[in-house]
Parts: C-alpha cells; sequence; structure tokens
C-alpha cells in the first residue's frame, strides 16, 4: 500500500527509515499497530513552516502523523543560509564580528565575543581587566534581553499573551541601554580583538543600575505571570523530556543541557573575560522536559542580574582596549574558543595561515544541536506539542543556517 | 583538560591504529588518524575508560590538496576534550560516525554537502543548507565573486 510516508520518502522530504538513534530509548510509536482485522489508520504527513510564526526564524518542520500522535519528524533549514563561513575566509580579522551579529542576531555580543576571543588567542593578545569586565557587562545584559524575547516567545507558543507586552517593554529598557553604549540596538559590533569598542557613557552605570533594581521585581512578576500558571504548567511538565545521556549523546549545551542535570557552564568550567571573578549559581534541572528548562532560563536571568551589579561594582580603572595594529595578522596556527551565549556554547574553530584574513571560520552554533535532538524528542508527542517543545528550546535559526 | 596521552594510544593501539600522530598544540590535543580507522576509533574513545559522550563539533577544512576532517571530542564526567582528525580525498566517500554519536547527524550532511563529499551509514544523507545544483561551496575553488564579477562591481 502506499501511504503518505512513502510519497514524502520518495519526493526526498523524508528519511526512509527516520532518523531515530538505535542506542537511544525508544521515544514513542513509530508506526501504526495493527488494528482490528488487520486495518491501520493512515498516517498524515503535516508541513509546518517556513512560515511560521512559532517556528522562532524560518524552521519548516516535516512531521508524520497518526492521529493527533507524532510518528516521525524532520527538520528541514536552510532558508536563512548566507555562507557567514565563507565569507568569513574574505573579511579582516577586525571585521569578523559583524558577521556574528549576523549568526545569533538576537544575542549578537556573545558571537563577537566568540570571535574576538579566537583572534585573540592566536595572537596572543593582553586584554586590559576594563575590557574584560565591560565585555562581562554586555554579555549578560544581552543574554536578560535574549531570555527576554525567549520567555515572551515561549509564553505565545503555549497561547499566553500577557506576559508577552511585559517581557518586551523590560527588554526594550534593555535594548535602549545597549543602544546607549554601542551605538546599535541589534548589530553591535562592540566587541572587538583586543577590548570593545568604547567605554561607558556617562550615567549609563546610574541607568542600568536602575533597570537592575526594577528587574528584581519584575522577573518575580514574569515568572508569576507565565510559571505559576496552571494551565502553562501542564502544558509544559514532562513534555519534552530530555534524559541525561540523550543530552550528552546530541551534544545539547547551555540551558538545554543543564535542564538535563549536566552542571556544565562555559563561564564556570573554561572561564574567559572576566568570569573567573564573578560570583554566580550555575541553575541546573533534574527531569529535563520544557519545565526545568524553563526554570533554569529564569533563574539564569536572576543571576545574569546579579553579575551586571558585580560588574558595575567593580568595574577596574585604565584602558577599554589593548593597543592593537589596524590590520590583524595573526601567525599560523589553529585555535577553538567557546563562550556561553544564551542558547549554549557558541565556538569559533579558527584557521590561520598567515595573511590578514581566516583561512578557516568555523562558527559552533548551539541552535544546530539542539534542533538535531527534536527529530529524536517529537515522536510520542501531540502536534501541539511540537510548536512549545521547540519554544522550550530556545533555537535561533539565523545561528544554525549561518 | 587534556587526557592522558598513553591511554590514548592504548585504546588507538587496539582500535587498530598503533603510529597514530598525537600533537600537543594550541588547540588541545590533535589525534591525526587514517581516515579507514575514524570510526572504529571514535567508538572506542567512547566506550573507553575516558568517558567521550559527547561529539562537541564536527568541521572539515580544505587544505588546498584534500579535505581535512576534525572531530571535537569532549567528556564532561572527567572533563578532558581531545580534537580527532583525519584527511580525505576530494569527492570521497566518508563513514558516518553518526552510530557511535548522534549529534553527527546534522554536522555531517552539513560538512559533506559544504565540501563535495558523500555519506555513507547516515540515516539522511541529503543536503542540509543548499539546493541541489549548488557547488562545494567551502572548497577554496570556490570563489564568492568570479572574474567577471569583479570587474562589473
Amino acid at each position: 500500500m502506499t501511504d503518505a510516508r512513502d510519497i514524502a520518502t520518495e519526493a526526498g522530504m523524508l528519511a526512509p527509515e527516520g532518523t531515530h538513534h538505535p542506542g537511544l530509548p525508544p521515544a514513542g510509536i513509530r508506526r501504526a499497530p495493527e488494528g482490528v482485522d488487520g486495518l491501520t489508520t493512515e498516517h498524515l504527513i503535516i508541513n509546518m513552516g517556513p512560515q511560521h510564526p512559532s517556528t522562532h526564524g524560518v524552521l519548516r518542520m516535516i512531521v508524520e502523523m497518526d492521529g493527533e500522535e507524532i510518528v516521525s519528524a524532520e527538520a528541514s533549514i536552510g532558508y536563512l543560509h548566507r555562507g557567514i563561513e565563507k565569507l568569513a575566509e574574505h573579511r579582516q580579522y577586525n571585521a569578523l564580528g559583524t558577521l556574528m551579529d549576523r549568526g545569533d542576531y538576537v544575542s549578537g555580543i556573545h558571537g563577537e565575543l566568540a570571535s574576538a576571543l579566537a583572534v585573540e588567542k592566536l595572537m596572543e593578545i593582553a586584554i586590559p581587566a576594563k575590557a574584560d569586565y565591560l565585555r562581562v557587562l554586555l554579555s549578560e545584559i544581552n543574554r536578560i534581553a535574549s531570555h527576554l524575547v525567549w520567555f515572551g516567545t515561549f509564553g505565545l507558543d503555549t497561547g499566553a499573551m500577557g506576559q508577552f507586552l511585559y517581557a518586551m517593554r523590560d527588554r526594550e529598557n534593555l535594548v535602549d541601554i545597549l543602544e546607549g553604549i554601542t551605538g546599535a540596538r541589534m548589530m553591535f559590533n562592540y566587541v572587538r580583538p583586543g577590548g570593545v569598542l568604547a567605554d561607558l557613557p556617562a550615567g549609563m552605570a546610574a541607568k542600568i543600575l536602575e533597570f537592575c533594581s526594577g528587574f528584581d521585581k519584575y522577573i518575580e512578576e514574569h515568572h508569576d505571570l507565565l510559571g505559576g500558571n496552571e494551565i502553562f504548567q501542564h502544558r509544559v511538565k514532562g513534555i519534552g523530556a530530555i534524559d541525561r545521556d540523550t543530552a550528552l549523546a546530541f551534544g545539547l549545551s547551555g540551558a538545554n543541557l543543564r535542564g538535563s542535570g549536566v552542571a556544565f557552564d562555559v563561564r564556570r568550567e573554561r572561564p574567559y573575560a572576566a568570569y573567573g571573578e564573578m560570583e554566580f549559581d550555575v541553575p541546573v534541572g533534574s527531569t529535563g522536559d520544557s519545565w526545568d528548562r524553563y526554570m533554569v532560563r529564569m533563574e539564569e536571568m536572576r543571576q545574569s542580574n546579579r553579575m551586571i551589579r558585580q560588574c558595575l561594582e567593580g568595574m577596574p580603572e585604565g584602558d577599554f582596549t589593548a593597543k592593537v595594529p589596524r590590520v590583524l595578522r595573526p601567525p599560523e596556527g589553529e585555535v577553538y574558543a567557546a563562550v556561553e551565549s544564551s542558547r549554549g556554547e557558541t565556538g569559533i574553530h579558527l584557521v590561520s595561515q598567515g595573511g590578514d584574513t581566516p583561512y578557516r571560520f568555523h562558527y559552533k552554533a548551539p541552535s544546530l544541536y539542539a534542533l538535531q535532538a527534536l527529530e529524536e524528542i517529537l515522536p510520542g508527542h501531540l502536534l501541539a506539542d511540537v510548536v512549545m517543545i521547540i519554544g522550550s528550546t530556545d533555537i535561533m535559526l539565523g545561528e544554525i543556517d549561518r | 583538560m587534556l587526557p592522558d596521552e598513553t591511554v590514548i594510544k592504548h585504546i588507538l593501539a587496539d582500535a587498530g591504529q598503533s603510529d597514530a600522530d598525537i600533537q600537543e598544540t594550541a588547540l588541545g590535543l590533535v589525534c591525526t588518524l587514517a581516515p579507514s580507522v575514524v570510526a572504529s576509533a571514535l567508538a572506542a574513545f567512547k566506550e573507553s575508560e575516558l568517558d567521550f559522550a559527547t561529539l562537541v563539533d564536527l568541521m572539515g577544512t580544505d587544505t588546498g590538496e584534500e579535505i581535512e576532517l576534525s572531530y571535537h571530542l569532549r567528556s564532561f564526567t572527567r572533563d578532558e576534550e581531545i580534537h580527532i582528525k583525519c584527511r580525505v580525498a576530494y569527492d570521497s566517500e566518508i563513514s558516518s560516525v553518526w552510530n557511535t554519536y548522534p549529534s553527527a547527524l546534522m554536522p555531517e550532511r552539513e560538512t559533506a554537502e559544504l565540501f563535495g563529499l558523500t555519506l555513507s551509514g547516515h540515516p539522511n544523507p541529503k543536503r542540509l543548507l543548499t539546493t541541489d545544483g549548488v557547488e562545494p561551496l567551502l572548497r577554496k575553488s570556490s570563489v564568492i565573486r568570479t572574474l567577471q564579477e569583479v570587474r562589473d562591481r
């Protein structure tokens, strides 16, 4: 019998045998069981996206359904592919930050920082203490801004509307602060090899502190509004659970990994910039379901707020950038530099053969690994959960497609 | 950070590569293997006492003569990392490590597509980022602007 799955496979939409890994526990039903008199239900292939408001970019999911239940799911990506890695091979080293901004465009500072760290590692540039503090300060401001976008849209995915507006109100304040420091709202190009673009302008520290004291209260309001809602809790608790072994096998990082109970944070395990001097907790979940990932991210925002205060209190005097040549020419070599971005471990694998452009610039995007894990997690869930599980992993198509 | 070299040599000898080139570089511990033994060596690393449970990253580099594949492994229990490298010819077939590391699912598709390699033993060896007919973009022979386009600018 030719069914929808065979047609979809023939058209190249789905993998013939699916992508379920034999070494991992079965996530749900695979094929409809034979019913009475050998009758089976017909499977439906549902195409979600690429233009879909809840896919957080241009993601296309092809879902095979048995009634309301998902049998297999496959992600189709590439709609945002701009060839960042290829373009980087034709850019000078201090222009790499502009490309990274356009990768993960909601938390640009982390991408810039990863590429700057890689270049500095290659050239062995010593960074002034003030630049390190400014990098941490901006990273944490950007992390809250990015998590607020996730918080707002995650609520929308589950059908809640009100908290989105409150999240955007707070994010707007942060984006204004970022604009005041860097001159841009999203495409900052603020972190450069050797330091940062500029010092804090006059009066900015007071403005940031004002936000911090307000946010102490607002974050609890946000949590009460969404996390305190019983309908929301029913939608996320026990849904999209990723156990520890599956999380490690799929190379998850960031809040997705910590939600599954692995306390690995690049800021703690491989300290960069001034994170070695910061006091912060690394929240960890236990069951790895959507609720755990939600709680981890909410706690991360509180910790970020704490670190912003520490940065402003301990801000050292001195230069905000080291003296670096106008055109950077690192020696031959190969390095890997990673930062903890809002979505996980963003890594830059940089190969130099001398000269003023990289020989190979590889952007390790944490969202790509979270996305491929979805193909393993989604089977067994309901169609209505797809959007919500995607939301809970906080993927960013800009960095998946690069 | 860096795993014990003697243990690594021991694991590799069991996997059939007794004369592996192991070097400590700015990248970390880099171990260069023959392409035919990479899949079995990675499986041995995962099962070994070093517990490399995660493939953090997978990438290719066009060296100008061949494609260098680089596998970045991490052990979360021991907090150690290692980079495994191998060099394969252009247009050749590489065997998938998906069976050992499910996280190679999409990075392998991407690497194969952008460097013009074919995958064997992969559950879904399709293109990932570009459409049919697009040349292997990350090869050095692929230019972002042709000479004519540069003149016309």
